[in-house]
């Protein structure tokens, strides 16, 4: 009851614009610290909003930076490895030699290490995460191991995925699961916590269950579908230029604004 | 001397923009010309604009667009899309949207009812998941990849399992997990279950806190820090401690609270 008074005097405080930022930003705090600040405050005017948020949330020309060092960590990545421009990655992160990681996905290392292998691939809006634990009481790292194909959309959580596998489009892989090498996970199925999948075995499902065993000849297009991704990788690669040209756009506006350069 | 430099560097960067212009040109239609990112984190549709506390950690790639209101120590992830465009999103306290997520209301549905959505305060949001037109409660769980659809409920200390796909105008009843697609009812969570779901949305916000100080910094400390750790580049811890040598860290490098070394 107090918090809702108090954030229509805000309201009206703003509104007027007699009260000064200061008197706002007091009132807008004391609103919010209320148990259930949602439930109980209506929305308050975009000036007072503008007031509030003014100073964390800023709009930068730079965008997202496409590696965010956390602390001491600093993401490794290769020279002739691929990283897509509007990929994360933040903190323990390690992009070996010939691997790919394409738009939109994100590979977060903040609370344990993320690696990458050889000519391994993460496609299209992937997240991988790595939890502080997991529940096999194994490393909690998540670590795609060479020669690996994780498909778009994939979701992957301190896993462990051996060399030579694929993970499906839109698959998810939960804390300490382990897929062994020349393994197949089918498209859009859901790895329990702690579940392994023996090698040369196809698993599909939410949640996984083993479908049969992979054939010799599927087993030896594994790497070859890695490859493939790579060769393709290489045309996305060269097509970036080593340096961005963006500033000639930010010179012309800091020229646009007599900003002094 | 120094203005000698000066004129050197500006003709080698003219030559530098008029070989860029050349390369253009010989590469005809096909050549890129790249602009500055037009991405805006937080954007107002006509009168309706997001509304942040200044606590909360909004990442830059995320995009809040409408009328969207994110609480106090809230994370809203990389690459998470908030849009309040339809109907208004409301996001409590100390809550976790977590990379790549969508947050939507809808327009109208089949049932002809539109519904804000309501996220309360120390949920956790798993990566990927999309939430449309729902109510998810205090302390509750949305794991990885789940999909609500309108009018879902998920009441305090619900949990949706990772892969789920909730249907219309499901209610997830209090300490309940639902999994599977459609979600059907799998258990009871345990008591221990239940604090840690309050325990990792506390984890999270003080996650959060290293990522936004690390993003709100501004250019020059960027390059600062660059040359740092290129100064410090040959340190290696376990390399050290095997010669028997003790290096004084650079304070700016040494491991924050947050986020303890190994």
């Amino acid at each position: 009851m107090a918090a809702a008074s108090m954030s229509r005097l805000s309201r009206r405080a703003s509104a007027s614009a007699s009260a000064g930022p200061f008197l706002r930003r007091i009132l807008y705090s004391t609103a919010t610290a209320s148990p259930s600040p949602t439930a109980s405050s209506p929305p308050l005017s975009p000036a007072a909003a503008a007031a509030a948020g003014a100073d964390r949330v800023r709009w930068d020309y730079r965008g997202q930076r496409q590696l965010v060092p956390l602390g001491q960590w600093l993401p490794k990545v290769a020279v002739d490895a691929y990283v897509a421009p509007e990929a994360v990655l933040a903190g323990q992160v390690t992009v070996h030699d010939g691997a790919s990681v394409w738009s939109g996905s994100v590979l977060r290392g903040d609370l344990n290490k993320i690696t990458l292998g050889f000519c391994a691939n993460v496609q299209e809006r992937c997240v991988l995460h790595a939890a502080w634990s997991a529940p096999t009481g194994l490393p909690a790292e998540t670590l795609v191991d060479r020669y690996v194909t994780v498909g778009a959309y994939c979701l992957l959580r301190s896993c462990t995925i051996e060399p030579e596998c694929i993970i499906g489009q839109h698959s998810i892989l939960m804390e300490g699961s382990l897929v062994e090498t020349n393994s197949i996970l089918e498209a859009g199925s859901v790895l329990a916590p702690g579940r392994r999948i023996p090698t040369g075995e196809l698993w599909a499902g939410n949640p996984a269950r083993f479908v049969r065993k992979l054939t010799n000849e599927e087993i030896m297009e594994i790497p070859k579908l890695a490859v493939a991704i790579n060769d393709l990788m290489q045309s996305h690669f060269s097509e970036f230029l080593p340096y961005s040209n963006a500033y000639l756009e930010v010179e012309k506006l800091k020229e646009s604004f007599s900003y002094p350069l | 001397m120094a203005k000698a430099f000066y004129a050197v560097g500006f003709w080698i960067r003219e030559t530098g923009q008029a070989l860029d212009r050349l390369g253009c040109r010989l590469q005809g239609n096909y050549f890129f010309h790249e602009q500055i990112s037009r991405h805006r984190t937080l954007m107002n549709i006509v009168d309706k604009g997001p509304h942040v506390h200044r606590e909360a950690f909004v990442a830059p790639s995320a995009s809040l667009t409408g009328d969207v209101q994110v609480g106090q120590g809230s994370s809203i992830w990389y690459g998470c899309v908030l849009r309040g465009d339809a109907n208004n999103v409301q996001i409590g306290s100390g809550t976790n949207i977590q990379d790549n997520s969508v947050v939507h209301v809808a327009k109208s549905n089949l049932s002809g009812k539109v519904f804000p959505t309501i996220i309360g305060d120390n949920v956790t949001v798993g990566h990927s998941a999309v939430l449309q037109g729902c109510t998810v409660e205090d302390e509750a769980f949305v794991g990885m990849g789940a999909t609500l659809l309108d009018g879902v409920v998920v009441e305090k200390h619900g949990m949706v399992a990772a892969g789920a796909l909730v249907r219309q105008n499901t209610r997830i009843p209090c300490g309940e997990v639902w999994g599977g697609n459609p979600a059907k009812f799998l258990r009871k969570l345990t008591d221990e279950e239940i604090a840690f779901i309050a325990e990792s949305a506390a984890k999270y916000s003080s996650l959060a806190k290293e990522h936004a100080a690390e993003n709100a910094k501004p250019l020059e400390s960027i390059d600062f820090m660059k040359v740092l750790r290129k100064k410090f580049a040959h340190q290696d811890e376990e390399d050290d401690s095997m010669l028997g040598v003790t290096r004084e860290a650079s304070p700016e490098l040494a491991p924050s609270s947050a986020t303890p070394a190994q």
